[in-house]
């Protein structure tokens, strides 16, 4: 907020992009290209043997951008630019999204993925999170349950009101205080499976604290997952439909996304389980044949490529054989199909029956 | 007869032709349920049965008026009395006919156990329960919207939930009962969630020093504001539905606009057909939602961004537009409802098919949004 004096990280951050950009003016003063080095990422593979290094978070490979290439040099030249607005951000210590950053200079910037790009090099470079560039953007999600905490000066006292929904704060570097009393974090794919919950009074009968990125998690869900489960060290279950889609939203939590490989340390939930919904529950919850519905040739597209991933081999072999089994049984079913003959089904029998006997793939 | 010349004299209220929704209570509705069923075993047991047709409110455009408030800046479109009839006679509307009892039952159910639902939850069941009659989820949505107009109530007063989209921040003071009172303008990063819950919304005592209501068409503006603290430069109360407005924040905007009369309303939208139409769901109301629009409509007035700002953006942030808003342009454009300025500036975009985002403003420096605001207020340019 305005008014308000950088914090010891902004200060440093400041220094270093201070001393870069000296570096790199030496670098032309001499009539040298400078030479920057940015370290590639990925958080997977598609190496059927699995035995590549992608569960560590070293850098796979690196590129080095010098002025020797018109494209490297344009990528340098882009990578400056925001460099500079992220400067000015940091100084006055205000946010923006990528999105702000690119229209403040259309001109320049000619297309929004040039300025993905070069915070994507940014902060690579300088090995942090984006967040640390003050660079952030409203998030989707929603959070209930039992927890307290603060952010920018407001009180979420989700505590006191277990069946309404609070929003995930979008600056989450500002969440302070966190108390809980929770014994587990349920993290649910749909707001309407959240509302499920909350209709039901999920959270009076059972102490947890449940979140939902309202279907691809943003950075700011994950991000807060990230921050509850460093401050709590309470398990994590994750309740998804039974297709593709659920399962990517799941491996996007766990494992964090491609994307955003080069921060995968503050993203991902490392030891999320995976609740349901699999395959084998349509038969032991009697889910009536109606609301099984077919994989189209899309969803068998999508799985087949899944279950090339290496972590799934590595590190996940029960996860790959519930998602072999959809792909064989050629079927997919959402959670609302599990409360067809009841309603509270999935708040009084099914998610505490499974947390219970932890049947949950560990 | 008495009641016919009753009826007659009450066709000079231009009222009586509005067709509404009730906000009812769970006993409430299901009491209409109920009237409803007992009705139609009424006739079937008379000694000269028939199966009469459902009448339900035309929900298509030409049975849509509007009206312009004289008295009041308001005006709003509702559905007036003419009505498609359902019939079971009819192969066509046979199993319309029977799936508007379908949900009902449903319906009945879950407001006896005082439970909610979600559409997708309805369709699971009604496809499990009654399987050759229910294949979509858009079958049941249009089922459900005939249960509204057949019953006259809102689709949350019969335990369908509604979610929250809304957001609210800046100085306004929330109290809802039996809790304490929630200050806005301390509200942390993301501003105040407006509840699905209507009943709750109508009982929530509010308080305000500010002067204006600032509607914002999109997430992130609303974010870059309240950030900004914008609402203590300019006293005011921002709120957004993060774009396409639902039921539960227009309910809370009108409900703004009762309890502080004098406090103009301002809507702060991108250049292109989709905002002027969100603006306009806001102002009017929808034929879609037809009998739930009426109640909520408001007087909004469009404060940005308009034809004349399109010197302030540079070249590169005017893009094409895209299919979709030429589609929505022709849609608005053929709307009665659409009052000549407005009418101006649409012709506009389509002329030179080009769209601006309110984001195209950060190139002039990244707090000129609340000077943007600000001048326009002062200037009165708003429309």
């Amino acid at each position: 907020m305005e008014g308000k004096f950088p914090s010891p990280e902004t200060t440093h951050l400041l220094q270093r992009i201070k001393e870069f950009s000296r570096s790199i003016v030496e670098d032309l003063a001499e009539g040298k290209s400078p030479e920057i080095s940015i370290n590639r990422f990925r958080n997977y593979c598609m190496n059927p043997e699995a035995d590549c290094f992608c569960s560590s978070d070293k850098p796979k490979g690196q590129e080095i951008l010098t002025f020797k290439r018109e494209p490297q040099t344009y990528r340098i030249d882009m990578l400056l630019r925001v460099l500079l607005i992220v400067q000015q951000l940091l100084q006055e210590n205000r946010h923006a999204s990528k999105r702000d950053i690119y229209y403040m200079h259309p001109s320049a910037f000619k297309a929004q993925s040039v300025v993905d790009r070069a915070i994507g090099d940014i902060c690579i470079l300088f090995q942090c999170s984006r967040f640390n560039l003050n660079v952030v953007s409203v998030g989707n999600g929603l959070v209930m349950g039992w927890l307290k905490f603060r952010e920018a000066g407001r009180k979420f006292d989700c505590l006191n009101s277990l069946n309404t929904a609070f929003p995930v704060p979008v600056l989450v570097e500002e969440v302070e205080d966190i108390v809980s009393l929770a014994e587990y974090i349920l993290v649910v794919e749909k707001e309407t499976v959240f509302q499920r919950l909350a209709n039901d009074m999920f959270c009076k009968m059972n102490r947890c604290i449940v979140i939902t990125g309202r279907g691809y998690p943003d950075v700011s869900t994950r991000r807060f997952l990230r921050l509850l489960i460093e401050k709590l060290h309470l398990p994590v279950h994750c309740l998804v439909d039974c297709d593709p889609y659920g399962f990517e939203i799941l491996a996007t939590y766990r494992f964090g996304s491609m994307q955003m490989a080069y921060d995968v340390e503050s993203l991902r939930a490392p030891d999320m389980k995976w609740l349901g919904a699999f395959p084998s529950d349509s038969e032991i919850y009697s889910v009536p044949q109606q609301c099984l519905l077919p994989l189209t040739e899309e969803d068998k597209k999508r799985t087949e490529a899944i279950l090339l991933r290496c972590y799934l081999k590595r590190e996940m072999p029960q996860w790959r054989l519930e998602l072999e089994t959809m792909l064989n049984r050629g079927v997919k079913f959402e959670i609302e199909a599990l409360s067809v003959h009841s309603l509270s089904f999935l708040s009084e029998v099914y998610i505490p029956s499974k947390i219970r006997r932890e049947v949950s793939s560990p | 007869m008495e009641e016919n010349s009753g009826l007659s004299s009450m066709k000079f209220f231009s009222d009586q032709y509005h067709s509404y929704a009730d906000i009812l209570r769970p006993h409430e509705a299901r009491a209409r349920i109920e009237v409803s069923v007992l009705n139609l075993l009424r006739i079937l047991n008379s000694p000269d049965p028939e199966i009469f047709d459902l009448s339900l409110i035309n929900r298509k455009r030409s049975n849509s008026c509007i009206n312009k408030g004289i008295l009041t800046d308001v005006s709003y479109i509702f559905l007036s009395t003419s009505f498609t009839k359902s019939s079971l006679t009819n192969a066509k509307t046979a199993k319309a006919f029977v799936r508007v009892w379908k949900v009902m039952e449903i319906c009945f159910q879950i407001l006896l156990q005082e439970k909610r639902v979600t559409q997708r939850e309805l369709f699971y069941k009604l496809l499990c329960d009654s399987p050759e009659y229910f294949s979509s989820q858009i079958e049941v949505n249009r089922t459900v919207q005939d249960v509204v107009a057949l019953l006259r109530c809102s689709r949350y007063s019969l335990g369908i939930m509604a979610s929250s989209r809304g957001l609210v921040a800046g100085r306004l003071f929330l109290q809802e009962p039996g809790k304490e009172a929630v200050d806005c303008s301390v509200c942390g990063s993301s501003g105040f969630t407006i509840s699905g819950d209507l009943n709750l919304l109508d009982n929530t005592i509010m308080r305000s020093d500010a002067r204006y209501i600032i509607i914002v068409e999109k997430h992130a503006i609303f974010h870059r504001l309240v950030e900004d603290r914008v609402f203590n430069h300019i006293p005011c109360v921002f709120i957004t539905a993060k774009g396409y407005p639902d039921i539960a924040t227009r309910f809370f905007l009108h409900r703004m606009s009762t309890t502080f009369p004098d406090l103009p309303i301002l809507a702060l939208v991108d250049w292109n057909p989709a905002g002027l139409a969100i603006l306009c769901t806001f102002k009017f109301g929808s034929i879609g939602m037809g009998l739930e629009a009426y109640r909520y409509a408001c007087n909004v007035k469009w404060i940005g961004i308009r034809g004349d700002d399109l010197d302030l953006i540079p070249e590169e942030s005017l893009v094409p537009q895209k299919p979709k808003d030429l589609q929505i342009a022709k849609s608005l454009m053929s709307s009665k409802i659409l009052q000549e300025n407005y009418r101006y500036e649409l012709s506009l975009m389509i002329q030179t098919g080009k769209r601006a985002e309110i984001e195209a403003l950060y190139c002039h420096g990244y707090d000129y949004l609340g000077k943007y605001i600000a001048t326009k207020i002062v200037q009165g340019k708003y429309i």
